[in-house]
């Protein structure tokens, strides 16, 4: 096997792993999660009646969104309403091809031994490119809210884009810490780094609770949910979608859900590595595999956590707290960190 | 035909389709939604001139940004149907029918005249080294002046903004 064709095919193996395997498994289950955490939180059962623990939950629900009729509004602006959903998945799903996911994995095959890196594409400008395709994703909701042709709808897209363009900021502020410290925007060698030094959570903990919250804002999770805010806008963006599309908008915000978790993981709590661990062999790649993805179940549980534990925002309280107060933070930490850097 | 030629005609097709769409299509808000697909395809382009830094930039500033700005007026303004214009000044049409052609024939003339391109760099589509660091260097020394003058002059555009509007509700 020539190396090209090797790293062909490790490359459609990445994808496949980390699309099909990966997301395809975490989820399904995050929506059975949910429910399960809401209960527990709440202190009732949660749904527990399709197998064990309601684990099978999903296969109701999933049927459901797909036996329901599909409901168009009329006057609305078909192919822009159609497109919404769309462009509202995207961004959460292509995240995941510049997140480092595990150590090298040494693949031996016919005697000659490859070492593979575990991302599908360790591109040069790392978080920028996720940031890219959340700026797009934002569309999604503004058009969703705009093609309905419904009042409540229109102001639902227009909080989700005015909250996401306004908590980008201070994500960004929050990240470029990062990357200032690791002198490089590769996601890859952020994780190097940390595994050489310290957990960025350890330095930057200011920067971590700004773009933690910021994170909470970017993906419409409460309680910072103004956009569907169900008693004032019965929905919001996706009022009038029923059926698929409106399971599409389901699966975009978990999607998205799980891309910042494992963003956030990679970021500030060293990605696949452990302090102290050197991950080597078939089996070291596997255990760091384990390691990223128990980071990232653990980030995972504390959006589902907090969404259940604290009330939503006000619009206003909203803007003030990102503009007033997590901006003018994320630069002062900038400036701290940058000062750091160059007096070392 | 190469891998690079294949996205490099779909790009650059998918560009001149939405920027044709831009201007034909009678909904401003399609004729937005096309702006973004051409800033895009643009995008694809830098990738594939091995300037992935450019790229993102081009899409989180313009795509990302500013043209959601676009987007808030045209959807605040409620502008459904373009407005009709009333006193049809056929001489419009007439100039931009002749800015079109010169700046075809300018653009045709430029590219016929350059010569072979040059030889990309080993290391693929996407270089391995950093080009970030470089790109910051330059920005701080060789062009320091302009990018402190266009910082200002951003500064002064958003407190202009400020003023103006600050003046209506008082």
């Amino acid at each position: 096997m020539s190396d090209a064709t090797f790293a062909l095919v490790a490359t459609g193996a990445k994808i496949l792993f980390v699309w099909v395997i990966a997301l395809a498994t975490i989820l399904p289950n995050l929506v059975w999660a949910e429910r399960r955490v809401a209960g527990m939180i709440q202190d009732r059962p949660g749904p527990n009646r399709v197998g064990p623990f309601g684990f099978f939950q999903i296969i109701a629900d999933g049927t459901k969104f797909f036996m329901k009729e599909s409901v168009t509004p009329l006057y609305v602006d078909k192919l822009l309403y159609n497109l919404a959903p769309w462009i509202t998945l995207m961004p959460g799903l292509v995240t995941f091809a510049v997140i480092p996911f595990g150590a090298t994995l040494p693949v031996t095959i016919g005697g000659v031994t490859r070492e593979v890196p575990l991302v599908i594409a360790d591109v040069n400008i790392g978080v920028l490119y996720i940031f890219a395709f959340t700026g797009l994703g934002i569309y999604g909701l503004v058009l969703a809210g705009w093609s309905s042709n419904n009042k409540y709808s229109l102001m639902g897209g227009l909080r989700a884009s005015a909250q996401i363009i306004s908590y980008e900021l201070s994500m960004g502020f929050a990240a470029a810490g990062v990357f200032l410290a690791a002198g490089t925007l590769r996601l890859a060698g952020v994780v190097e780094w940390q595994q050489a030094h310290v957990w960025n959570v350890v330095p930057q903990f200011v920067g971590f609770l700004v773009f933690l919250i910021a994170a909470f804002a970017e993906t419409n999770r409460l309680p910072f949910d103004l956009a569907e805010a169900e008693e004032e806008l019965a929905g919001g963006f996706h009022a009038e979608y029923s059926s698929f599309k409106f399971g599409m908008f389901f699966m975009g915000e978990y999607a998205n859900l799980i891309a910042a978790s494992a963003l956030m993981a990679t970021l500030y709590f060293g990605g696949w590595s452990l302090p102290g661990v050197t991950f080597t062999g078939v089996w070291g790649a596997l255990a760091s595999v384990a390691v990223f993805f128990a980071k990232t179940i653990g980030f995972i549980f504390l959006f589902l956590w907090v969404r259940w534990t604290f009330p939503r925002f006000r619009y206003d309280q909203l803007m003030d707290l990102g503009w007033k107060f997590l901006l003018p933070l994320s630069f002062f930490h900038l400036i701290a960190v940058a000062a750091f850097v160059a007096a070392k | 035909m190469s891998l690079e030629l294949v996205v490099f005609a779909i790009a650059s097709g998918l560009a001149i389709v939405s920027a044709l769409a831009m201007v034909v299509v009678k909904t401003p808000v399609r004729s937005v939604i096309s702006l973004v697909v051409t800033f895009f395809a643009l995008a694809v382009l830098s990738i594939l001139l091995a300037a992935p830094f450019i790229a993102a930039i081009q899409v989180i500033v313009y795509a990302g940004a500013i043209l959601v700005l676009f987007l808030f007026v045209v959807m605040l303004l409620n502008l459904t149907k373009e407005a009709e214009a009333t006193d049809r000044r056929p001489i419009q049409k007439l100039l931009g029918l002749v800015s079109v052609v010169a700046l075809g024939g300018l653009l045709l003339g430029v590219t016929l005249r350059a010569g072979a391109p040059p030889v990309p760099a080993a290391g693929g589509l996407i270089p391995a080294k950093d080009e970030i660091p470089i790109l910051g260097r330059l920005l701080f020394s060789d062009y320091l002046l302009a990018f402190e003058a266009l910082s200002v002059l951003l500064l002064l555009a958003a407190v202009g903004a400020l003023v103006l509007s600050k003046r209506r509700f008082d």
